[in-house]
Formats: C-alpha cells, sequence, structure tokens
C-alpha cells in the first residue's frame, strides 16, 4: 500500500517565513508522490505544532512524516517524540533543514523557496523508504573516570561519589589540584588558593569511592557509551605509596637541584619531589631524567635516608583495565610560553615575568615565600602588568582567555598590599573584561587603590634608556590609545598575562577519546549553548578549561555540569542505543572479508560455517566504513540504506509529482475527515 | 544549449558527514553566511559511508557536480572513515573524466565543526566553478 | 633460484608431452586431482575438467586456443572451505591472476593448490574458435595453431592469413602468470621439439624435483626469456593503439553512451567476468527495481529514456567495483550477445586506475586490493593538499 506521508513546514516565526514563502513550499509538498497531507505553521516545535502532527497522523493514519524547519541537529528529537507519541515508529520520520542552509544563507526570496522546495522534495521522496527500527537499551557501567586532577576534575569526582558512585581518578602528574594548587590569592573574593582548594584535595584521598591514580595516564579506550574499557597506564613513582609517610627526609638529603615545573622554573626542587607540602597524595616522586642513581648508577642517598624503607628502584610501569560507562575529560590548559613574541623580552629581561611566575612569587609556599621581591631580592618600586599576551592576537590566539584582566586586577592590589601603596602599578590593556559576579566591584576598588590603566598593547618592552630615569629600568613603549599618544614607562618588574591555550598534546588525546576539536583546537563540544558539557560520542562528557579558558567559578560550575551528565547516565542504569547500526544481508554476502578488515570497531566477525560477515551490533557504530564498500550492497546502514540515499538523491534532483491530482486527493481526504468528526 | 556563465544555475548535492561538516553548515547559517542556492546537503552519518554509487547516481541524474566533505584527517568521528573516502574519491576522479565527467564535478574537502565560514567558502567558490565549467553532459544524455 | 626442467616433446605433439607431464603430476603422492581443460566428448567444445583418473587426462588439451571461460571462479569453488587435498590447476595466465585476485576476496585458497600456468599465445573468440573446429575438427586445431603462432619458437602475432587472436589476447602484456608455482614454457624454443617446466615458486620447484624431469641445456632459459619480451614489446604496442581508439571513441558521456548502445542489460559481462565476485549483482537487487512512475518521472525530465535503464550506470559502477581487479582476460567481450566492446573499456580504465594505486591484479598475493586499505597520509592532492 502507498505511504501516506504528512509534510509540515516551519515558519519558525519569521526565521524561515522571512526567506521562504512556506506557503508556496507547502503547496508544492502537497502535490509530490505520497503526500496525504502538507501543513504550513508559525512554530512546528510548539506544543500546538507538535499536537497538529499528532492529530493528523491519528486522523489521516499517516504512514509518514515530514518536517522543514530548523536543523535536525536542534529539533529531530522533538519531532520523532511526537510521532512515537503518536503511535508511529520515530524512524519513519525524516526532518530537512530548511532554516540554517536555506532561509538564512540565501539571499534572494525565489532562490530560497526553491531550495527550501527541492529540500522538501528530497525529504519526501527518501521517507518512503524508511523503515521501522527499534532503538537498543544497553547496561551502564556505573562507574564513572574523571581525567584531569585539577579544580575541574576535582569537583567533578567529588560530586559523583557524593551521589553514592564510584570514581576513578587519573591524573597524569605525582599530585593533584592543577593550576590553582599554584596560585596565591584568587580573584575577586581574595581568599587564598590553597585554603580553598587543600580541603578539597585532601577529600579526594579520604572519599573511598574516588580510587585517584596519580602519576597515570589513559592509553586506551574502546568500547561504547555505558560501557568503556579504559587502559591506563601507570608510571613508577619509585616510591613505595604505602610505606612512605611523607616525611621529606628524602627530598631534603638529595644532592640533585634542578629547575621546579611547578614554581614555573623560578625555584628549585630536587631529584626527588612534590609540588609543595599540602601536595595530595603527599608522596615524593622520583625524576628520572634528573635523578643521579638512574643517571650514573649510583647515588642512592634518599633510599639510605629513609627511615620506612620505602624507596623502590625496581618499580616498573603497570597498566590498569578499567570498566566505566562514561568519562568526564578535565585536562585543563597550559599557558603561552612568550618567548617567542621577542619584543616583550621574556627569557631576556630577568624581571619580565609570565603571570604563573608572578603567581608562584606570591605564593607563601613559593620561592620567594611569598615576597614581592626582583632577583636581587629588593621590592620593585613599579610594575607593568601587560594584559592580552597572545590573547585576542590574530597571531596567535584570537580568543579572549577571559581570566587575565581579573587576575591582572589581583596582582594590581597584592603588589599594594604587600609592598606598599607607594608603588606605582600600570596596566596595559585593550578592554577590561570584568563580566563575572563581583567582578566589576573589584576593578573599582583597585582604580580606587591608585593603579594606573594605559588603553594600548606595548609596542616593546627594552632596556635601552633614553633618559636618565630610564637608566636600569625596563621601558614599555606603548601608544595610549585614549589619549593618541606614545608612552615610554620605565619600571621595575614586567608581569606578561599570558594566554590560556589547549594542552599540546590535544589532538593526541582526543584521538585517544574519541572526540574533536574546535577551530581554537580546545576540546569541542556537542553544541555551543545547549550542550557545552557533552561531546559527540555518547558518554564522554567535558570539565574546565580542556572545553575553553574558564576561571574558577566557571570550571567548577562546568564540572559540576558533567558529574550530574555523567550521574544521569550512571542512575538510570541504562541507555537507549541508536539502531542505526550496519546489517549485512547473509542472502547477499559472498564472504570477501573486506568489511571486517575496515572497520574501525571490530564489530564485523567472519562466520566460517555459513562464510558470511556478521555484524555485532553492540559494537557498530555506524560509520558506514562497510557499506561504502561492499559492491553487492549486502552491507547496509540502517536508516541509510541503498534505496533510502537514491531516492534522497532523486528527490533533490527531479522532484516526483504524483499522477493523480492534488484536488482530487484532498476531496478523499477532506470527506473522509468529516466522517470522523 | 546555451552555456553561458550567467543563465546558468547548477545543482550541486553535497554528500556530508553528519558531525564536521554539517554542523559547520549549520554554524555558517546561524552566522548566516550567505551562500549560493545551488548546494544541498544529504546528511551522511560518515564520508565513510558514501558508496561511489551515490556519486555516479547524482552525477547520472543531472547534478553538476558532487561535493563529499568530512572530517579533517585525525578528527574522523569514527577514527577514520575519511580516508577511506579518500580513496574512493581518488578511483572516481580517476575513472569519470574518461567519460567527459570533468574531475572539478566531484570534490572531495575536509569542513571541521567550527568551520563556518571555510563552508560557505566552499560552497560558494564551488558553485563558481562549476559555473564557469558549464552544465554536466549527463543532463543533455538520454540513456543513464 | 629457478629451475627449468625439459620436456621432450614427441610426434611434433606439444600437447601429449604435457598430458605425460600431467599423468606424472598425477601420480605424485600430493596431487589429488588436475583441474584442466579438456575436449568435450565429440570434440565440440573444450571445458575445464576436474581430472582424477589419468586414463581421463587423454582428452585433456591445455593447449587448445580456445578460452570459453575463465575457470579462476571454478577453481575457487573448489578450493573454499575444508581441504579436499592438492589441486594442480593448469592454467591460463590470465585465470591465475584472476584466481590470486578471487583469493584476496576470500573467494578461494592458494593452500591446497598448485597453480601451473602455460606460457600463453592467445586464443581465438569463442565464434572464431568454433568456426575453425568446425572446419578443421579440433584436434587439428590445436595441432597446427602452435604452428602458426609460434613458428620458430617465437610468437608472432599474426601470420598472414590466420584468423586473428581475441583482442584482449593480442593486447595482452602477462603471457607469464607471475604468481603461478610453475610455468609451462613454450616460448623461445619449438614446441613440436621442446617444451619446458619453469618453477617459480619453493612450491613449484619442489614437484618439479619430484617428478626428477632433467634440467635444460643452457641458454633455452634465456631463449625463453627474450622471446617473450619480443613478444610482450609487441602485445603492449597493440594495446596501447587500443586504448587509444577506446579513448577517442569514450570520451564523452554522448559517445559512451553510443559505445554501448548495443548493451541490453542482460549483465553477461559481469556474470562472465572471474574477479566480479559479488553472489547477487547490486544492479539485479531491489536497489533498482524501480516504480513505474520513476521511469515515467526521468522520461518527462530528458523527453526520451534509453531503455533498459541504468546502462551507464551499471557499467560505470562495475568499472568502479571491478577495475582495480580487472585482469583483461576478455571474457566480458565473450560474452556479450551485441558485440559490445566491454574488454577494451575496462582494460582501459583498468590501466589506469591500477596505475594510480600502484597495484596490478594478480600480481602477489601479497598485495591488497587498493579499496581494502588505506593510510593517513596519501593522496593530498584529492583534497587540494589540505591537512
Amino acid at each position: 500500500m502507498a505511504n501516506r506521508i504528512g509534510v509540515y513546514v516551519c515558519h519558525c516565526g519569521t526565521n524561515i517565513a522571512g526567506k521562504v514563502d512556506v506557503e508556496t513550499v507547502a503547496t508544492y509538498a502537497s502535490g509530490l508522490k505520497n503526500v496525504a497531507v502538507a501543513r504550513d505553521y508559525k512554530f512546528m516545535c510548539s506544543d500546538p505544532g507538535q499536537e497538529t502532527i499528532i492529530r493528523d497522523i491519528r486522523k489521516l493514519g499517516l504512514t509518514r512524516v515530514v518536517v522543514a524547519s530548523c536543523s535536525p541537529r536542534l529539533h529531530e528529537k522533538t519531532f520523532q517524540n511526537a510521532c512515537l507519541r503518536a503511535g508511529l515508529n520515530p524512524f519513519l520520520f525524516q526532518m530537512t533543514c530548511i532554516r540554517e542552509h536555506c532561509s538564512w544563507v540565501i539571499e534572494d526570496r525565489d532562490e530560497a523557496t526553491k531550495k527550501a522546495e527541492h529540500l522538501v522534495a528530497a525529504a519526501v521522496n527518501r521517507v518512503n523508504h524508511h523503515q521501522e527500527l527499534y532503538s537498543r537499551k544497553e547496561k551502564v557501567h556505573p562507574d564513572v573516570m574523571v581525567v584531569g586532577a585539577g579544580i575541574a576534575g576535582i569537583q567533578a569526582a567529588l560530586d559523583i561519589s557524593k551521589a553514592g558512585f564510584n570514581v576513578h581518578l587519573v591524573e597524569r602528574g605525582p599530585s593533584i589540584g592543577g593550576h590553582m594548587a599554584q596560585f596565591d590569592k584568587t580573584f575577586p573574593t581574595l581568599d587564598c588558593a590553597a585554603c580553598i582548594s587543600t580541603p578539597k584535595m585532601v577529600a579526594v584521598s579520604q572519599e573511598r569511592r574516588i580510587n585517584l591514580l596519580t602519576y597515570s595516564e589513559v592509553e586506551k579506550v574502546t568500547g561504547f557509551v555505558g560501557n568503556y574499557t579504559v587502559t591506563v597506564k601507570r608510571k613508577p613513582r619509585y616510591v613505595n605509596e604505602n610505606l612512605c609517610t611523607g616525611c621529606g627526609l628524602c627530598m631534603e638529603k638529595c644532592p640533585k637541584k634542578v629547575p621546579s615545573e611547578f614554581d614555573e622554573g623560578i625555584g628549585k626542587r630536587k631529584a626527588i619531589y612534590r609540588n609543595s607540602p599540602q601536595s595530595v597524595p603527599n608522596k615524593p616522586v622520583i625524576d628520572v631524567e634528573n635523578c643521579t642513581f638512574f643517571r650514573k648508577g649510583k647515588c642512592r642517598v634518599c633510599e639510605k635516608n629513609c627511615p620506612s624503607g620505602a624507596i623502590d628502584f625496581t618499580q616498573q610501569e603497570t597498566e590498569l583495565v578499567l570498566d566505566v560507562g562514561s568519562i568526564i575529560l578535565a585536562t585543563g590548559f597550559d599557558t603561552l610560553d612568550p618567548t617567542p613574541l621577542i619584543t616583550y623580552g621574556f627569557g631576556r629581561y630577568p624581571e619580565v615575568y609570565t603571570g604563573l611566575q608572578f603567581e608562584r612569587i606570591n605564593n607563601a609556599v613559593g620561592p620567594t615565600g611569598g615576597k614581592i621581591v626582583m632577583k636581587n631580592g629588593k621590592a620593585p618600586d613599579s610594575v607593568a602588568i601587560v594584559h592580552c599576551v597572545g590573547s585576542r592576537d590574530v597571531n596567535h590566539h584570537p580568543y579572549c582567555s577571559r581570566v587575565c584582566c581579573m587576575y591582572a586586577l589581583k596582582y594590581d592590589h597584592l603588589i599594594k598590599d604587600k609592598i606598599g601603596h607607594h608603588v606605582k602599578v600600570y596596566n596595559f590593556y585593550i578592554d577590561m573584561r570584568c563580566f563575572g559576579k563581583g567582578y566589576e566591584e573589584f576593578y573599582r576598588r583597585v582604580q580606587e587603590e591608585g593603579v594606573t590603566f594605559v588603553r594600548g598593547r606595548p609596542a616593546e618592552i627594552t632596556d635601552q634608556a633614553k633618559t636618565p630615569q630610564e637608566e636600569g629600568k625596563l621601558v614599555v613603549v606603548c601608544e595610549d590609545t585614549l589619549l593618541g599618544r606614545t608612552l615610554r614607562v620605565p619600571v621595575d618588574m614586567v608581569v606578561l598575562c599570558t594566554a590560556m591555550e589547549p594542552r599540546k598534546d590535544t589532538a593526541q588525546v582526543a584521538r585517544v577519546f574519541g572526540v574533536s576539536q574546535g577551530t581554537d583546537k580546545f576540546f569541542l563540544e556537542e553544541h555551543p549553548k545547549l550542550g557545552p558539557v557533552s561531546t559527540a560520542t555518547d558518554g564522554i562528557f567535558l570539565a574546565g578549561a580542556c572545553q575553553g579558558p574558564k576561571d574558577i567559578p566557571d570550571a567548577v560550575s562546568h564540572a559540576a555540569g558533567a558529574a550530574c551528565q555523567a550521574l544521569a547516565m550512571a542512575a538510570r542504569g541504562e541507555v537507549t542505543i541508536s539502531p542505526t547500526t550496519s546489517w549485512i544481508n547473509p542472502d547477499i554476502c559472498v564472504g570477501c572479508r573486506i568489511c571486517v578488515g575496515l572497520c574501525p570497531y571490530s564489530a564485523i566477525e567472519f562466520d566460517e560455517r555459513r562464510h558470511i560477515a556478521v555484524v555485532n551490533e553492540a559494537m557498530c557504530k555506524g560509520c558506514g566504513s562497510c557499506a561504502g564498500y561492499c559492491p553487492s550492497g549486502a552491507a547496509q546502514i540502517r536508516h541509510f540504506t541503498e534505496k533510502a540515499v537514491f531516492a534522497e538523491i532523486e528527490g533533490l534532483l527531479d522532484p516526483l509529482h504524483r499522477i493523480i491530482p492534488a484536488a482530487v486527493v484532498d476531496d478523499l481526504w477532506s470527506s473522509k475527515m468529516k466522517q470522523e468528526a | 544549449m546555451d552555456r553561458t556563465e550567467t543563465d546558468f544555475e547548477p545543482t550541486i548535492v553535497a554528500m556530508v558527514c553528519n558531525w564536521c561538516t554539517y554542523t559547520a553548515a549549520d554554524l555558517a547559517g546561524t552566522a548566516r553566511m550567505i551562500q549560493s542556492p545551488n548546494v544541498r546537503l544529504i546528511r551522511m552519518m560518515c564520508t565513510g559511508m558514501v558508496d561511489p554509487k551515490y556519486v555516479i547516481k547524482a552525477l547520472l541524474s543531472g547534478a553538476d557536480a558532487v561535493l563529499i566533505s568530512g572530517c579533517h584527517p585525525g578528527d574522523c568521528h569514527y577514527i577514520n572513515g575519511n580516508y577511506k573516502a579518500r580513496r574512493r574519491v581518488k578511483l572516481l576522479q580517476e575513472i569519470l573524466p574518461r567519460f567527459g565527467i570533468e574531475q572539478e564535478r566531484l570534490k572531495l574537502t575536509w569542513i571541521g565543526a567550527s568551520d563556518g565560514n571555510e563552508f560557505a567558502a566552499t560552497i560558494n567558490e564551488l558553485t563558481k566553478r562549476i559555473k564557469e565549467l558549464g552544465p554536466s553532459a549527463a543532463k543533455s544524455t538520454m540513456v543513464i | 633460484m629457478a629451475t627449468t626442467a625439459k620436456i621432450i616433446v614427441n610426434d611434433a605433439d606439444p600437447a601429449l608431452a604435457v598430458r605425460e607431464v600431467l599423468r606424472k603430476l598425477l601420480a605424485d603422492q600430493a596431487i589429488a586431482a588436475i583441474l584442466v581443460q579438456r575436449h568435450t566428448p565429440g570434440g565440440g567444445a573444450v571445458m575445464p575438467a576436474l581430472i582424477v583418473d589419468p586414463e581421463l587426462l587423454n582428452e585433456a588439451d591445455p593447449l587448445a586456443p580456445a578460452f570459453p571461460l575463465n575457470s579462476a571462479r571454478l577453481l575457487g569453488r573448489l578450493t573454499r572451505g575444508q581441504s579436499q587435498g592438492m589441486i594442480a590447476a593448469v592454467m591460463r595466465p590470465c585465470e591465475i591472476r584472476a584466481f590470486v585476485e578471487l583469493a584476496k576476496l576470500n573467494q578461494g585458497s592458494l593452500d591446497n593448490v598448485l597453480l601451473i600456468g602455460i606460457d600463453c599465445p592467445g586464443a581465438f573468440t569463442n565464434r572464431d574458435y568454433h568456426a575453425y573446429c568446425a572446419a578443421y575438427g579440433a584436434q587439428q586445431v590445436s595441432r597446427e595453431f602452435l604452428k602458426a603462432y609460434l613458428p620458430g619458437g617465437v610468437q608472432v602475432p599474426e601470420v598472414e592469413g590466420a584468423m586473428p587472436l581475441a583482442r584482449a589476447c593480442r593486447a595482452c602484456e602477462h603471457p607469464v602468470a607471475q604468481a603461478a608455482d610453475c610455468m609451462i614454457g613454450l616460448f623461445g624454443a619449438d614446441p613440436g621439439k621442446l617444451i619446458t617446466l619453469v618453477s617459480q615458486t619453493a612450491k613449484g620447484q619442489a614437484v618439479i624435483s619430484r617428478m626428477g624431469l632433467p634440467e635444460v641445456e643452457t641458454g633455452t632459459a634465456d631463449n625463453r626469456i627474450s622471446a617473450l619480451s619480443v613478444a610482450v614489446t609487441d602485445r603492449v604496442r597493440y594495446r596501447d593503439a587500443m586504448f587509444k581508439e577506446t579513448q577517442a571513441a569514450t570520451d564523452s558521456l554522448e559517445k559512451l553512451g553510443e559505445y554501448l548502445s548495443g548493451c541490453v542489460n542482460c549483465y553477461n559481462c559481469r556474470v562472465a567476468c572471474p574477479v566480479c565476485y559479488c553472489r547477487e549483482c547490486v544492479f539485479v537487487t531491489d536497489v533498482f527495481d524501480h516504480d513505474p512512475w520513476q521511469f515515467m518521472s526521468w522520461a518527462k525530465k530528458k523527453g526520451a529514456l534509453k531503455l533498459p535503464s541504468d546502462t551507464l550506470f551499471f557499467h560505470l559502477t562495475r568499472l568502479a567495483h571491478m577495475s582495480t581487479a580487472c585482469i583483461g582476460c576478455g571474457q566480458c567481450s565473450n560474452a556479450c550477445p551485441n558485440d559490445v566492446p566491454v574488454m577494451e573499456l575496462f582494460r582501459m580504465t583498468a590501466a589506469g586506475v591500477q596505475d594510480v594505486f600502484t597495484y596490478q591484479a594478480g600480481r602477489s598475493p601479497e598485495e591488497p586490493p587498493p579499496l581494502s586499505v588505506f593510510q593517513e597520509h596519501e593522496f593530498a592532492e584529492v583534497t587540494g593538499h589540505m591537512e
């Protein structure tokens, strides 16, 4: 029996109707083969819009539905659910996009209308060949993995454990806390970073539902939503964590000193080290690259001095295989290395610091014990703070790093507060962006403290004095764009507010987890507005600055959101898996096995007895690598069958009109409706 | 047939992957990037599912060109579907031009999810190029 | 190092000598059966036969210049699944190359098969062979064939007055199959007196040494190689001219339509094709089972629709599916009821396609079919060197 298709053309207010003549499109659709009814409506996604579809399915006996509106990425589910409510299998529905791909991008009204007609014709043509499909339910493994234990990862892990689920928290570094552990104070409240983050770090170590895996990296992820298997590589610490008491004697005695990464290179650490006395876990780790024993075969001073016999040079890398239902990526950010911006003199002038270095100088357990001093031990009399170093800069990162304005203000305050009000502090900014809660108020407070704000990006920082006042100083050369005048500002110290950027190995990590990167190379969220924590891969979520620059409150909220998504899956205990997988017709398959080799998920097995390939639907993700090859068409993706695609192509190129005039059919149906009414 | 550039409006069928190029097309739309109306999208899950038959079908059914567009190398949502697509396109680009279907009528490109600009630019450039090339010979043959 | 063994030909009948070799082979414990073409009772045709009884080798004639079908697919059927013992398959090089392609597609196995190739002087078209046999008798044709086509031991493609060979054979640059375990050498010597058996693999080497055949005198092997090279040069010349001619005849869709105008969509070409391996061609599935209104709509759009439809679609798709695997045997043309020169079209396209993928169909079982693999960095020109 012929299909009875309902076509619904959405106005989307004026978003579509403003450019596409929706009535014409609906009339045109009503003349297409197998179309029983075609309507246009102001907002198809609204309740009355959906009700219309439901009523038509019931009253007119529709067997297929086409909606022409916005992108199916927005509302496909909405309309599929409407079909389902009316008792129609949701896969007997097709959506075509006449907004993003049509009304919004075509200037000419007639052309937009014509394109909309073709898109509708293609959808109508295609939907004829849709088949009823049923989603599969799969159990969800209740455990969650969080990758990265900065403040975002910590927050996510704590939230999940609080809900009663187990978390594997994997951290690449020897201890947790991330960048936040490096900070001294936090804006705008000026509470100390350690005071607010250490309790959380300790809570992580004490929560029995959190399996903390530091000094570990994820090697491989297999499986699918709800059922991921993750291989974690555990690097050897060379310190037995069970025996070590964290007394620190080994570090004290270790003869080898190297620049500390945690102190951003301005302080030193030993070859056996931990980041700070508050480190979690509070156990040191031996840095093989620098350890005298590992390099030269003798020393073992730490071993001799360890009172608990915890040093173990024989430790080997181990591998851990974990089953989890979902994964939260909280891998954080890197800060831009300002060395290539040679005009700013970083690395050349000792008194030019990055923001993070200045953070360490301020930190009570940092290399200067929290005193703001220059390399010569004296406090500076004047400091320049340069905003947007590598941010909002087409040569580096076009985006705004979102935190620099605020931490610059924090530095302004700290300098005045710690050294004294006589210190001259200059901010060189492009725009001040103080958008958060309490931020603008903090900006005002700092202005009142007598800090100088110069609107302009410095052209150069130089030690070439032109006047006696500039002797022995660093001179910031900048055009004050408000005054339209070039300034030369001599200072003792310069702080560069360097951009937040994606981790160097983001691409590699993206591959391991099967997520994408955006243009800015941060991980790409599923939708910029409505799906900021999910990714295109089901069951993999994003938390914190790995998705884009964020300050602490944003990172924490983002992480809580990700935790909530993971919890929703874990608590429900099952996920719906799309039925649009591959299917290999056993009557047609000739058993060439090429598809077995092409399948990226090893989802195709070869049945030796029947000499055919068979799809394991639990593992198939419906990519169509097999169908794209199979010359006989034995392998096909459900919902993307050759018949359906051919029909769609034909619809785009030669719309098929029905033979019986539309008016006759309309009469037939209006009389039927009258009967029913 | 008059094949002047001005009055010929090509029809171009684009088979694009759901994760990258279709998303980029949405983004270009949201950002109101004006595009030639000649290109019609078919949403595929991956360029790796584009069967060479689909391309031949579209060209013989009167498409003046076929665009296949997916994720950048390394970004494929399905790991490596785009590499498989590249081989298949290479094959077709070797076969079809022998029979007068110009190589430019089959274009493969990578457009990432966030490349809205790139999408709009690709559409406009391809349309311009196909306008210059004129209508596909397949349109006028009664043998399909 | 390859062995070249000597086979003395008595009564100026090389077929007799080959039969003797096959009899010896069948006596070998390791060989369970021989697949070889054989005159059918009554002498009307030659067809492959699976022979286990040495007595029945009398009618075997691998040198008959007939090529009714490419037996690669038959051998595929015989070698699938559990082994029934080693089969020695005596085949033309194109059959061996087709079989290698099928083995890659899991349509046969090289494990329990001994591939014996024959230096291939070519064959007549089915029609010409039948005409020849009717006039002279099948046995006589076989005897005279090599004299005419390998005079003085050096192959000459066209002897004055002789009927031309099938075009596929004349354009075939592979008179030897690289993947064969051994080759029966005809080139470079007088096959009325001497033929050779040349090993090409360890398996072939072992069989030859078990048969205890004597080695040839120095010079014979070299003669064969130079005779082959002369033949190949000649055929390549013919092939290139054929490509040029075909190219000129098909370089637009309109011309391709004319070229294929005799096509009635019988799909015989694909049935005869040894490498078209699908159980069911997609063109006979419901995907191409169009509805009446579809035909009507296409006719409306074009003003007229050539029927049966999908002729260009079929041939272009078959080119896309099989040109990587085409071994150029020409059975497609042999099978065409309306003399559409399908072979020329396929050979020309396949040459280009295989070149692009630096692939040669049937050359080696180790080479994966081009579309079954891919690399991260390749064919950057396809996307305009975009990363």
